[in-house]
């Protein structure tokens, strides 16, 4: 019960009297338990005394933390709740649900006569918002925005200002008409108003979008406005709040406005990109660190985010820009499991963040100090509605004159719907200060109202109006390497009758970026061979590592053909275990001592339903898998010499990671059947993985490769080729035996795959595609 | 004289071009005046050096590729009508185009035709298949140098048999069509410009 100063600590249960801290004494006075005659050098230990607490409270101590942490809980507590539930998480929005959770916690404490926390905008901005965006930022898929910019940039930019100066200007027509109550309020007071409330959210557009599975185009459109008119929002908010302290307000006033837009949104995307590049930069050099690789990237992107807060530029936009820039770098740098390991947390975070805003959101409805107007309220609410759709409809005119593919009324009606306020209007308005805006309780009011409206209304009648008007839903589909290949192929098409046409037009700037970045920028920030790596090789190895991963979590290690002495294909029943079919030529105590291996040791992987949402996480029981494996392949490494002679196999070739990589990719008896894809775990990753077509051709290869044909030079192009080896001693217990052949690079691939961390192991670091031969 | 050429056009061959493709006044006098311009020998026709000449052109990997589908079948020179026929491939869709007409036939930049036009700067053997070694070439033009071949033939494989259905190792037009059909090609292949 010491402090480190000697002096006597407070004891649980508060002080105790006549225990105060007292100057370091005599021994005898701190030691409670001495019942010595002689304690008094004046100390008050006449007093009775408490017995020793054996147990105590002390609550204050570990408040904060402690309810934060409650906090957290009961949000995942809701989210495991829903998923129970299914019914109701069908019709109602999880958005919706939450905020009725918040809601009634809000009513509890209330009742119980505690004063509910409202969601103050510090907490919200520094530190629940930052791991939306950034989540949203990392996985953006890059090809629809960058090809939908100009869209996206005009009605993030064009029409937030037409909703913010709309509607400020009507509710002050409003406000003038509006009797008493309302005169006082000025036009720059509404005008502040109106930007507060004009910015469509991107957490309730993330929120809501996510389950109703529209198609790519709508989401990105949508979702991007989202994300961009943070610049105009900051801006018009900074704008007014200062202007309102302001007596006049002068042109030079305004000009200097318009020009702090353009430093506001250019000024972030400076800072992210400045500090995406620095992160792409430290991870060249993370290939001995492999377990801080992840804290990079959270890092870097929050202090993008910090610094431009600090500067009062943009901070969601810094937050994007880090992201899209580093991310492919990084990933050409870190290592397999990093690589998770930034996907799941990002995706943890972004979860428990959202939900926390909503809930919060309820609570503070419940906490906060309400002044309910009615003409204000509900003329907020309808003239916000009308400002969106005129301004879709007049935007989408506009920008239709410039699209190839033009967006059809469908399209526009899904956008002016989808325009949903959030947390971000209501931070605003709770950040405005009473001594200039006096109404501030009224205009909360009328900003929660406009938000519960457009997340319960809109929210919850936006997938039956999706499905009435057969919009078009987003596909499920996985990139397959044709894609890839042919999307590539049209491009360099394109490019090329860009330039017999003389015309500069899209394509030309893209492949002008394309060849820069591969010139100069890759060879800075990818560390090794994989600066020189082409895109459609990085897409294919990604492509076959996840294929092979697939492999693997579903238990596809047994199913491997393994052949003795003849060629590697064999027929293989998808359904049945293959041990169970017929192994040409294989001795009886042989098989015996194969099945008893493999039976022993194969991992048994868990299988996952399959469910579609962003939050989705799935197990990676390869993981461990793979790294017994290695072990015990380690062990028999020194005896592999000696079983060449057993084996009938051709002469050892030696081939790059990558093909053996390939090879294993490429066979396609190798691959799940489809049959039980409802059992595979499935990776969301980005790109998702790919299905396995060539697994439907299983059954037509089966008669093809029946017979026992000698083993040929084309071996290697089947496949994993599976060979048996004998164990040479009883200890060897090898869970995967693969051929001789394929030993150092199936060793390669091993290494790459697991990645162990701080295991000293020889060649421990590579990244999770090695560097190429 | 090239104002007469430009005259010239304007007056047999303009009308054609228009009602042919649907071609708008202003695009032909654009992309006229940029025929000229590549034509060095001005004689009305462009050979396969001028478009060599063109600097982007020979950095690009597909370049003498696209160069051959502009000249038909056999010839060296190609005048401004084929030109245009060629470039027509390009223009976007437009959404009035398809509805009317459909007994006509079918306009070059349709959808079809659009994949078509990619199908053939594959199949350079025009036996309306890409075989492996087809696939192969392109593959390494787009890849460059430092790829094994070994690896690029496993990429290969793999892609013909993600792509074939009719089980002939090969992949044909129409699984071509399939294979791309989540890929909005109405968009990926029309340029703004020739609208």
């Amino acid at each position: 019960m010491l402090t480190s100063e000697g002096q006597p600590a407070p004891l649980p249960g508060g002080d105790v009297p006549g225990f105060t801290p007292a100057p370091p004494a005599a021994p005898e006075e701190i030691h409670p338990l001495k019942e010595q005659p002689a304690n008094g050098s004046g100390e008050g230990h006449a007093k009775p005394r408490k017995a020793f607490p054996v147990i105590g409270i002390d609550y204050t101590h570990v408040r904060i933390p402690f309810e934060i942490s409650l906090w957290i809980l009961l949000a995942c507590l809701m989210k495991l709740g829903f998923h129970v539930i299914p019914s109701v998480s069908s019709i109602v929005p999880e958005s919706c649900l939450l905020i009725v959770v918040g809601l009634l916690v809000g009513g509890l404490i209330k009742g119980v006569g505690e004063k509910p926390p409202i969601l103050k905008s510090d907490i919200f901005f520094l530190f629940l918002l930052p791991p939306i965006i950034l989540d949203a930022g990392y996985f953006l898929p890059l090809r629809p925005f960058t090809e939908n910019l100009g869209t996206i940039l005009i009605f993030a930019v064009v029409g937030t200002l037409w909703n913010a100066f709309f509607l400020g200007g009507l509710m002050y027509a409003v406000c003038q008409l509006g009797g008493p109550g309302l005169n006082h309020i000025g036009l720059l007071a509404n005008l502040l108003f109106g930007s507060i409330i004009s910015a469509v959210d991107p957490v309730a557009v993330l929120a809501v979008f996510e389950e109703i599975h529209i198609n790519e185009l709508l989401h990105i459109l949508v979702f991007g406005e989202s994300l961009l008119n943070d610049a105009v929002t900051v801006v018009l908010y900074h704008l007014f709040e200062e202007f309102a302290s302001f007596e006049q307000v002068t042109i030079l006033d305004i000009i200097l406005g318009f020009f702090s837009f353009f430093v506001v949104s250019l000024g972030g995307v400076l800072v992210g990109v400045i500090y995406g590049v620095i992160a792409a930069f430290t991870s060249r050099f993370t290939s001995h660190i492999r377990v801080i690789e992840p804290l990079f990237v959270f890092l870097y992107s929050y202090m993008a985010y910090l610094s431009a807060e600090l500067f009062h530029l943009s901070g969601i936009m810094a937050l994007i820009a880090a992201g899209v820039v580093m991310r492919p770098y990084v990933e050409a740098n870190i290592s397999h499991k990093s690589h998770t390991t930034i996907k799941y947390f990002l995706k943890m975070w972004s979860s428990v963040s959202e939900t926390l805003i909503f809930i919060f959101l309820g609570v503070s409805t419940v906490a906060g100090h309400h002044y309910w107007n009615w003409t204000f309220v509900i003329s907020t609410l309808f003239f916000c509605l009308i400002a969106r759709v005129l301004g879709v409809l007049v935007l989408t005119w506009f920008i239709n004159k410039f699209r190839i593919v033009k967006l059809t009324p469908k399209d526009q009606f899904i956008i002016a719907y989808g325009g949903l306020r959030g947390a971000i209007a209501f931070s605003l308005g709770y950040l405005l200060d009473y001594k200039h805006f006096g109404m501030r309780d009224m205009f909360l009011t009328a900003i929660i109202t406009v938000i519960f409206f457009t997340v319960f209304v809109q929210g919850m009648t936006i997938r039956p109006l999706v499905d009435l008007l057969a919009v078009k839903k987003k596909q499920e589909t996985k990139r397959s390497i044709n894609e890839e290949i042919h999307t590539q192929f049209l491009d360099h098409l394109l490019t090329g009758i860009e330039d017999i046409c003389g015309h500069y037009g899209h394509h030309h700037w893209k492949d002008k970026l394309n060849r820069f970045n591969k010139k100069y920028v890759k060879k800075c920030l990818i560390a090794g061979e994989r600066s020189k790596e082409p895109q459609l090789i990085a897409f294919y190895h990604k492509m076959e590592m996840k294929q092979a991963i697939e492999l693997v979590e579903s238990g596809g290690i047994g199913k491997i053909p393994s052949a003795v002495s003849t060629v590697s294909i064999q027929n293989i029943n998808p359904q049945s275990l293959p041990l169970e079919r017929v192994l040409p030529a294989l001795s009886k105590d042989k098989e015996e001592e194969i099945r008893k291996i493999l039976r022993t040791n194969l991992q048994k992987t868990r299988q996952r339903l399959r469910s579609y949402n962003r939050h989705t996480l799935v197990a990676d029981p390869y993981e461990e898998a793979w790294n017994q494996m290695l072990l015990r392949r380690q062990k028999a490494r020194q005896l592999e010499q000696k079983m060449n002679n057993y084996l009938t196999v051709p002469a050892h070739r030696v081939d790059s990671p990558t093909m053996s990589r390939a090879r294993i990719g490429s066979d396609p008896l190798a691959y799940e059947p489809k049959e039980d894809s409802e059992n595979l775990p499935i990776i969301t990753i980005d790109p998702a993985s790919p299905q396995s077509p060539e697994s439907v051709d299983l059954m037509s290869e089966e008669p093809k490769g029946c017979s026992g044909l000698p083993p040929s030079p084309e071996e290697d192009e089947e496949g994993l080729v599976m060979r048996v080896k004998e164990p040479s001693s009883p200890g060897t217990d090898d869970v995967f035996t693969p051929g001789a052949s394929d030993s150092p690079s199936n060793q390669r691939m091993l290494r790459c795959l697991s990645d162990p961390g701080p295991r000293p192991e020889p060649e421990e670091g590579e990244p999770f595609i090695p560097k190429g031969q | 004289k090239m104002f007469s050429d430009t005259a010239f056009v304007r007056d047999e061959s303009q009308e054609d071009i228009t009602t042919e493709h649907s071609v708008s006044h202003s695009q032909i006098t654009r992309l006229y005046s940029r025929f000229t311009s590549l034509d060095k020998g001005e004689n009305g026709t462009l050979s396969r050096e001028d478009f060599q000449r063109i600097p982007e052109l020979a950095i690009n990997p597909l370049g003498d590729r696209i160069i051959n589908a502009f000249f038909p079948e056999g010839e060296d020179q190609v005048n401004f009508r084929g030109f245009m026929r060629t470039l027509a491939h390009f223009r976007p869709i437009e959404d009035n185009e398809k509805s009317k007409d459909q007994n006509g036939p079918e306009p070059l930049n349709s959808r079809s035709n659009k994949l078509h036009f990619a199908f053939r700067l594959y199949d350079l053997d025009k036996d309306d298949k890409i075989s492996r070694d087809e696939l192969l070439q392109v593959l390494r033009m787009m890849v460059g140098v430092n790829i094994s071949d070994e690896q690029l033939g496993s990429i290969a494989d793999r892609t013909i048999q993600e792509a074939d259905q009719d089980g002939d190792s090969a992949i044909s037009f129409a699984e071509f069509v399939k294979v791309l059909e989540k890929v909005d090609v109405e968009q990926k292949m029309s340029i703004r410009f020739l609208h």
